[in-house]
């Protein structure tokens, strides 16, 4: 009963948007490339708030369309609308049975923790314990990320940015 | 008895000028922060984990040496808080999701400055979407928020998110400077009598430190610093930007992400801030993996 409700009350916030399989806005000002790579040629711009329809995701770039212009861009420069992607994500949603709507969320009815609920809290040592019994050791985590195929790179924090809003080149 | 210690405490933090309003969960104690603990928070280098020696100090929680506090000091607050938070939403009881998410988490941890902390991982029965970090090595993911995800490499950039809070001792910090403000209250209004006050005064009743507001600056560090470590660690480093993506799109009238929302700069926000950060510089992101295939999928029940 919830669920249809829910479904029913997404279906209709979200009818425009569900239409067309993704679509996004731009984050910031950001060049459209005809390759997927920074240094390939300048296909158009986007400027920050621009409408999107997103074609596909490759690695860190977007392939976006847009009414005026298409190309790549960098995928952090688009905020993607429908949010399971264009990737197995959607397969995933489907088989966890959060089908359908992306924004379905939008009624979970979950009142969610409160900051009185954490307070009132009281500290639960047996749930402490459990939680400690479950640490493994680092080399116990090296070895399943290695089962997993990763490899460990190294790479500097990136430094905080100079401007903090948005637009620039 | 406890009750008579809290209206003391609040007592004497009524007393105060508004900035020292360390318990209050909104702005104030951002002010607080801001205002007298630019210093702490801030510190020149925000990427430089400092180094934390390991002093043998006294076991009784009431020992911490706030100044400097000890590796030691670390832990047994975070253990404190952790099981304060686990005492409002307990552990999902699934030994093999427990399993999964410390291995993912250990190894994110792995790449960061203080790979020798005893590192916790744990997913909290809890519909709500938010993760959490003490001091000291503790980080707690709700279910709800476990269930968001799609793949390792999202797992590994939200776990990364909280590490980073960890190794740059965002959370002590605050404590910190809450500890002095009430030590300085208590000697300004002589309510409290002795220098050192309890731990459990200090962090309050707990488990709502690690939802409190921290310095918009502290979140967005922890979006870089935990990207990258999830990048370190061979993941895809767009994990975390998919699932603040994700969250984008979640009403900021749901409940289940309300306190999230309350306490974090807006999914959005924090996206475009990631952006200008991986835009701007020379930095070319690895590839990295997604790992879905052996992602634990958590059933809707």
């Amino acid at each position: 009963m919830r669920y249809f409700l829910s479904a029913s009350l997404a279906a209709i916030l979200f009818a425009s948007s569900l239409a067309q399989a993704e679509s996004g806005t731009a984050l910031k000002n950001d060049t459209l490339r005809k390759e997927p790579y920074n240094d390939a040629k300048t296909s158009g711009q986007l400027k920050r708030g621009d409408k999107v329809d997103i074609v596909r995701k490759q690695g860190a770039w977007l392939q976006v369309k847009s009414a005026k212009t298409s190309g790549w861009v960098r995928l952090l420069s688009v905020r993607r609308a429908a949010s399971t992607g264009n990737q197995a994500a959607g397969v995933l949603s489907v088989a966890s049975g959060r089908a359908g709507t992306g924004q379905v969320v939008a009624t979970t009815g979950v009142r969610g923790l409160t900051e009185d609920e954490l307070k009132q809290a009281q500290f639960s040592e047996p749930e402490t314990k459990l939680l400690e019994s479950y640490s493994v050791s680092a080399a116990d985590g090296a070895q399943y990320a290695k089962a997993g195929g990763l490899k460990p790179i190294k790479l500097g924090y990136l430094p905080k940015p100079v401007a903090t809003q948005g637009e620039n080149p | 008895m406890k009750k008579t210690a809290w209206a003391c405490l609040f007592a004497s933090l009524l007393s105060l000028p508004p900035q020292a309003m360390a318990f209050d969960l909104g702005g104030a104690l951002k002010d607080a922060v801001e205002k007298n603990a630019g210093d702490l928070i801030n510190d020149k280098n925000s990427n430089d984990a400092d180094a934390t020696q390991a002093k043998p100090e006294g076991n009784s929680l009431a020992n911490i040496n706030w100044k400097s506090p000890s590796k030691e000091d670390e832990i047994k607050l975070g253990r404190e808080i952790a099981g304060n938070l686990l005492g409002a939403a307990p552990l999902v009881k699934n030994p093999a999701l427990q399993q999964y998410v410390n291995r993912v988490g250990r190894w994110v941890a792995s790449q960061s400055e203080r790979s020798d902390l005893p590192w916790h991982f744990g997913v909290i029965d809890s519909d709500d979407i938010n993760a959490f970090a003490a001091p000291g090595g503790y980080v707690l993911i709700t279910k709800g928020l476990y269930k968001r995800l799609h793949n390792e490499a999202e797992l590994a950039g939200v776990l990364g998110h909280e590490i980073a809070h960890i190794v740059q001792k965002h959370q002590l910090k605050v404590l910190q400077k809450q500890q002095l403000l009430s030590l300085g209250a208590g000697l300004l209004s002589g309510k409290v009598a002795k220098g050192n006050l309890a731990i459990e005064k200090v962090i309050g009743s707990g488990a709502e430190i690690s939802a409190r507001s921290l310095d918009k600056d502290a979140e967005y560090e922890a979006d870089r610093m935990g990207l990258i470590l999830a990048a370190r660690a061979g993941y895809d480093p767009y994990g975390l930007p998919e699932v603040l993506s994700d969250l984008a799109d979640i009403s900021s009238n749901d409940g289940s992400i309300a306190l999230l929302f309350k306490t974090h700069p807006a999914p959005g926000e924090r996206l475009s801030a990631l952006a200008e950060a991986t835009s701007n510089t020379a930095i070319s992101l690895p590839e990295g993996k997604a790992v879905k295939n052996r992602f634990y999928k958590l059933e809707d029940k």
